[in-house]
């Protein structure tokens, strides 16, 4: 833990010099008035709106930006939930049988193409601005890759191992939990974490165009309604890093605690 | 032999397909689905039918929506291959604006879109710029990550034997870049595909697939929605199975580097 620590803090200057140099750059140039104020806005006014965001209390007393961030957040871990428990439940029964696969496997790469935005408007009709819609788009964005990469896993299993498991006379459940699961787990992961990214990319989308009142999508729209650019450079700011940070805090560390574990290495980035 | 295997596994992919559209052709017949929230089969091809039929407006929305895609995504290609290249050969470049890049690449393109609407407006323009900066990112790290997968001895080796910069860039490292760069064309082409719709969504001003499904929203009419959706996905598959599929052939088996990640 500690070690890890000071390996973060040790390495972050390299990849923060940059980012502030990058950041005074912009600054420097939107002083000067070389381009557009509307375009590019400012660093300092960017921070200066988030600020202002997170000091706006609402009648309960929560901060506004601390509210579009839990909206968020809570919106992608709730569609997540609903796309890995049905994702992977599928893409396991895929993997088992062959006639399941050969059933389901064109209806999937039909449906896979199709980016999650485009489901917003039928599921806004089906259920409503806000919440609902926005659980619901994020989830079918992350259960295609899970459901694909869960199937590409538990088929790209030793068939020797699966015999070798029934010659011992090993039970059903136990070949599922004992075999598939571990052995699909590198891909999985790589299915969650692309899940994740698409995830999340659709969940902000949809809170732009779903005239929902919470969440980091609405907040940059709020920010197109006032012509506030200082505002949307905010929001992009911090979806950014919130994206970052959780991919960090959450994959990485499911990756460590899974994979890692069962000694299983993970097979070179398939998206 | 070779031909009816093929119409044996057209076959069989269409058969789970066909049925499925069956059982909602009867589930929606019968009632046990309102009709209103899900069109049938039958309903869905009508409204194809409809929107194509005295005017082809899905094919001009379907043209309109390729014509910006395919603007973007050229721009974006062209710009991210030429950046990553660059970036993969300076260090000194690469380390400056690595981390920029990293965070470039995690922000979704559509939170760029209200920002395009203020500045350049509803329209063409913006969808298109949307499309750019869809692509412009991935491609860019996957040129990079393509020249830096040279191997150092084949550089070192053609440096020795008196190559100018501009041979090895030519002849070392772009050949060995390419594999991966045809990989990230391809997977940028989805990136593409997603931005566009999103885009259209909040910026087409009249036209484009993804404006098309919006707005049918309005009307709650679901089976111009589907028929959109049918449209969206058909098209990506094809653009998956040929434009990609066959840049890869010419270029990459050429090279004797078969790289498939699916």
């Amino acid at each position: 833990m500690s070690s890890s620590r000071g390996r973060i803090r040790r390495a972050s200057p390299q990849w923060l010099i940059p980012l502030v140099v990058f950041l005074i750059l912009w600054e420097t140039v939107s002083q000067l008035g070389l381009v557009e104020p509307v375009l590019i806005s400012s660093p300092s006014a960017a921070f200066r709106a988030l600020a202002d965001q997170a000091n706006m209390r609402t009648n309960a007393g929560y901060s506004v930006l601390a509210l579009h961030m839990l909206s968020s957040v809570g919106a992608l871990a709730l569609g997540l939930l609903l796309a890995a428990g049905t994702g992977v439940t599928l893409g396991i029964l895929m993997g088992a049988s062959g006639r399941v696969y050969r059933f389901l496997d064109p209806l999937l790469t039909v449906l896979m193409p199709i980016p999650g935005i485009a489901w917003a408007p039928l599921f806004m009709l089906w259920l409503g601005f806000g919440m609902p819609t926005i659980v619901a788009t994020g989830a079918i964005a992350a259960f295609f890759p899970l459901a694909y990469n869960t199937a590409a896993g538990v088929r790209s299993i030793d068939p020797k191992l699966l015999m070798a498991a029934r010659s011992m006379g090993t039970s059903q459940r136990d070949i599922l939990w004992r075999v598939c699961v571990p052995g699909a787990a590198p891909s999985i992961l790589t299915g969650l974490s692309l899940a994740f990214a698409r995830g999340w990319r659709t969940v902000i989308a949809v809170e732009m165009i779903s005239a929902s009142l919470w969440g980091l999508g609405f907040m940059i729209m709020e920010g197109r309604e006032y012509l506030r650019p200082d505002l949307i450079y905010g929001g992009i700011m911090v979806v950014g890093i919130v994206f970052l940070l959780l991919e960090w805090l959450v994959v990485r560390r499911l990756e460590e605690a899974s994979v890692g574990k069962w000694g299983v290495t993970k097979p070179t980035e398939s998206w | 032999m070779w031909r009816s295997r093929k119409v044996l596994e057209a076959g069989a992919f269409m058969v789970p397909l066909v049925i499925v559209a069956a059982l909602l052709q009867i589930a929606v017949g019968i009632g046990v689905v309102d009709s209103a929230l899900v069109p049938s089969p039958w309903s869905i091809g009508q409204a194809i039918v409809r929107l194509s039929a005295p005017q082809p407006l899905l094919l001009s929305y379907l043209l309109t929506s390729l014509y910006r895609l395919l603007t973007g995504f050229i721009f974006g290609g062209f710009v991210g291959v030429a950046l990553g290249v660059l970036l993969g050969s300076s260090t000194a470049l690469r380390n400056a604006l690595k981390p920029v890049l990293d965070f470039l690449i995690s922000v979704p393109t559509i939170c760029w879109v209200p920002l395009l609407l203020i500045s350049v407006g509803v329209g063409d323009a913006t969808v298109i710029i949307a499309v750019f900066l869809g692509c412009v990112f991935p491609v860019t790290y996957s040129a990079m990550n393509g020249v830096r997968s040279a191997r150092e001895e084949l550089v070192w080796g053609a440096r020795s034997m008196g190559a100018s910069s501009a041979r090895v860039l030519r002849s070392v490292l772009l050949p060995a870049a390419l594999p991966t760069v045809i990989t990230g064309l391809r997977l940028a082409v989805g990136y593409s595909w997603r931005a566009l719709i999103g885009a259209e969504m909040l910026a087409a001003a009249g036209s484009g697939i993804g404006y098309m499904i919006y707005a049918a929203r309005a009307f709650y009419d679901v089976d111009v929605m589907f028929a959109g959706l049918v449209v969206i996905a058909l098209a990506g598959l094809a653009m998956d199975y040929l434009v990609m599929g066959s840049v890869e052939r010419r270029t990459v088996q050429r090279w004797g580097m078969v790289t498939k990640t699916w």
